[in-house]
């Protein structure tokens, strides 16, 4: 990780901050030298205006709730712990609060020994955030969603098989089963959201606060394409009523990856003992050979945000204008749950599938409704 | 360890693994399959009718030479009645297109066809070598874009065709998607996925029937049926978005084989979520068939022959610099704008008149989504979104600097006639 503290000290020849004038610069927003109190007043406006743009219209007097999905990463811990401030002061002034987190983590390990890292990684949250409710759910859980029909998704191994097995088990053959590490990275993800989506639901939740930061959006933006899923970008990176009728909103839309990290240290006290760092890749493979979609893009991206961050920011405005299609004619994929038009579903039988001998035998077999996306996945 | 049998006729040994799904098949039926999924792609599409006098856009690489032949032995095949020509363009570089234009007069005679070499010269009154002779070597590229990208359709007019077909494959429509999502251009994202370029307002169409072949299977293709074509690494230099892109492209294809036709569908599927206030085209118009050409950069670009291309980078740089100022700028502003939530209605007010379609947001930061009226150039019809077309301004400008010994009337004038003239001569031909 590169200190841009150290790098701006270094070579300023202009050490007072650009904004306030008092304070010596340390850090730099874009082509700005600023002061930290100034910098971390930069990162909080920008999450703090976006939630004040999605407030209630009407009566302001019942606290809305809205799901913050915490992976423990350096953006949503960041999201936490900004908008616990905004809520503070929000009390501090008129003795109420216009909204409720219910901060939920989705527990992904699959070691008995990680979960209990994470869940106590969660108490030092509940601790030093005490304010809001919180939960976590392993991903397991999915398999109990009655939304998700998994004998009808073509699957190899579909998790009813077995019923008596753990939750846990099921879920690794499950995943086993998938044909790449691209494909399982983006099943799981799939999972995720549908499990984070059915916790708002449940919980009374209006809203899913995501924490992508303008550089996670942009690395969305191409992964998406890059998996056939652009059709559903719509909802993955704009701010807006999903197709599952929860809210998705991505209040920290406009801060880059890099400002986030720096702003994880700059807090006090600072937030690095409450994030997970995790390099790209590092686990899934002891080679520096990227081996999925996801790792690729987000290397892509931190390249990119280094030495061009407006472009990161033009990719996030750009995809962000796409608008969803009318939802008449269409169906809900079986995993994902997106809207799939009418003869659209699946990888076959579009232009780009042009003959049926070319076909691997096993995917002839009849089966529900897949996006292309999640039919890709799915079948390789 | 017993040889692998191929997959689809179960019979030969395998020995081809397809880049596309990692099949393995005998030589035989990857030939067949290959032959197939282009033929595919054309009945599909409806992309010819019999009849149809058709100009295969030649440059002697590996991309055209495929597809001249696969027309061939389909339209052989299956009767498509086409009447296929080969269209080359020499750029007027001494040496550059020597082999290259020789591997088409090869081909030419390998498939029967007839072969049409067009000269810039010819297009333009200016050879690019004269191009550089006059306004030096800094620069030319611009030139040699500007021109190439109206050469063929020039071409074609010429010859009285109304439809080019050119080599590009699914990488380069693939490549092209994910360029136009990192320079923020959704409406050439749009275009660019369209198997079918040109509508009725130009004259000539253009067409891509290799848009779901990949790169890799072309090479095979070309190899194992033993294709006479230039193989040369392009001397010029991508700009730096389309370079970003194609090295995304090709590291996505290791990483997932189908990510080049995952991309090409989600490239397709996203052309359809453009909003009209952005694309300027109302969504129940043309659905498929998309504006053209007009300013370019839609496809992949073709060498320039000049090796001084610009430096790559810088105009990722360019446009970093003009996106920080808009930035800046708006920060003074209040902010009014806030979050916009996903109108609903679609706007149809449509500029009346055929001629005047509005086109793509230019220098598009977001806030404001500037439009075009796309019509045709005064000077010589060709399809541009200002008044005269880029080519027509380089012309005017070179046409000032030329050499006093030409014989010198009113040199602009001279030129759009002599222009309009061979127009007039083209539409005589076609009528
Ligand atoms: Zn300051
Ligand atoms: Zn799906
Ligand atoms: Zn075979
Ligand atoms: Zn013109």
């Amino acid at each position: 990780m590169v200190d841009k503290q150290d790098l701006t000290t270094l070579n300023r020849p202009d050490p007072l901050c650009k904004r306030c004038g008092e304070n010596p610069s340390t850090h730099r927003i874009r082509s700005e030298q600023v002061c930290q109190k100034c910098f971390g007043q930069y990162i909080t406006t920008k999450a703090v205006k976006r939630i004040e743009t999605y407030r209630v219209r009407g009566s302001a007097k019942v606290a809305r709730k809205l799901l913050l999905p915490l992976s423990f990463g350096a953006s949503s811990a960041s999201l936490v712990h900004i908008l616990d401030r905004h809520l503070q002061g929000q009390y501090d002034r008129m003795n109420r609060v216009t909204y409720e987190l219910y901060i939920v983590h989705i527990d992904l390990d699959i070691d008995d020994e990680d979960r209990e890292t994470s869940s106590m990684l969660l108490e030092k949250y509940k601790a030093r955030y005490p304010r809001h409710t919180y939960s976590s759910i392993g991903l397991e859980e999915v398999l109990n969603l009655q939304i998700i029909d998994w004998n009808n998704l073509g699957l190899p191994h579909p998790p009813s098989t077995d019923p008596q097995k753990p939750g846990m088990e099921r879920l690794k053959v499950l995943i086993r089963s998938i044909p790449s590490t691209t494909s399982r990275v983006d099943i799981i993800s799939t999972l995720l959201s549908r499990l984070l989506v059915e916790a708002a639901r449940t919980s009374g939740c209006e809203c899913i606060l995501f924490g992508d930061s303008t550089t996670r959006l942009a690395e969305k933006t191409l992964t998406e394409t890059a998996k056939g899923r652009g059709f559903s970008l719509p909802w993955q990176v704009s701010d807006g009523m999903s197709p599952y009728g929860i809210g998705f909103s991505y209040p920290l839309r406009d801060v880059l990856k890099q400002e986030l990290l720096s702003f994880c240290s700059l807090t006090t006290p600072p937030l690095t003992d409450l994030i997970i760092y995790q390099e790209p890749s590092s686990h899934v493979s002891s080679s520096s050979k990227l081996t999925t979609i996801d790792d690729l893009m987000t290397q892509y991206f931190q390249s990119v945000e280094e030495n061009y961050p407006s472009i990161v920011a033009n990719v996030v405005r750009t995809s962000s204008k796409l608008k969803p299609l009318s939802m008449d004619g269409t169906a809900a994929c079986g995993l994902c749950g997106l809207p799939v038009e009418e003869g659209t579903d699946g990888i076959f039988g579009w232009g780009g599938d042009q003959n049926p001998d070319a076909r691997p035998a096993r995917e002839n077999e009849h089966h529900g409704i897949l996006c292309y996306g999640c039919s890709r996945s799915i079948n390789g | 360890m017993s040889p692998a049998l191929c997959a689809m006729c179960r019979a030969s040994r395998a020995l081809i693994i397809r880049p596309k799904n990692h099949q393995k098949l005998c030589k035989a039926c990857f030939i067949a399959i290959f032959e197939a999924e282009i033929h595919h792609t054309i009945t599909s599409t409806n992309l010819f009718s019999p009849g149809d006098r058709i100009a295969i856009g030649a440059s002697g690489g590996k991309d055209s030479t495929v597809l001249a032949s696969v027309l061939k032995t389909l339209n052989e095949r299956y009767n498509y009645g086409l009447d296929l020509v080969l269209l080359s363009i020499d750029e007027g570089i001494k040496g550059y297109r020597d082999d290259s234009l020789e591997t088409v007069k090869r081909n030419a005679v390998q498939y029967g066809m007839p072969l049409k070499i067009v000269g810039y010269d010819e297009l333009y009154g200016w050879t690019m070598d004269q191009v550089v002779e006059t306004i030096g070597k800094k620069g030319n590229c611009t030139y040699c874009g500007v021109f190439r990208r109206q050469a063929l359709d020039r071409g074609a007019k010429m010859l009285g065709i109304k439809h080019v077909v050119t080599g590009h494959n699914a990488d380069d429509v693939a490549e092209t998607i994910l360029m136009n999502l990192l320079r923020g251009d959704l409406p050439r994202l749009a275009r660019s996925t369209n198997i079918i370029t040109g509508d009725e307002m130009s004259e000539v169409k253009r067409s891509k029937p290799l848009k779901y072949a990949y790169e890799k299977e072309i090479v095979l293709y070309a190899h194992h049926k033993k294709l006479d074509y230039f193989s040369t690494e392009c001397i010029y230099s991508p700009e730096a978005f389309r370079g970003s892109a194609r090295s995304l492209i090709k590291n996505l294809e290791r990483v997932r084989p189908s990510a080049i036709l995952d991309v090409v569908r989600s490239g397709e599927d996203m052309a359809r979520l453009v909003p009209e206030e952005v694309t300027g085209i109302s969504q129940c118009k043309s659905q498929k068939i998309s504006l053209s050409n007009a300013d370019g950069g839609d496809e992949g670009a073709g060498g320039c022959g000049s090796s001084n291309g610009r430096s790559s980078g810088g105009e990722m740089a360019e446009m970093e610099k003009k996106l920080q100022q808009d930035e800046e700028a708006a920060g003074r502003e209040v902010e009014i704008t806030s979050v916009s939530s996903h109108a609903n209605g679609q706007r149809h007010d449509r500029i009346g008149g055929k001629s005047h379609l509005r086109s793509r947001a230019q220098g598009d930061t977001g806030r404001k989504l500037l439009r075009q009226t796309l019509g045709t150039c005064k000077r010589c019809g060709y399809m541009s979104s200002q008044e005269i077309c880029k080519a027509c301004v380089l012309l005017d400008g070179l046409n000032k600097n030329r050499p006093k010994m030409e014989i010198e009337i009113d040199v602009e004038d001279e030129e759009s006639s002599t222009l309009r003239r061979r127009m007039e001569g083209i539409a005589l031909a076609a009528g």
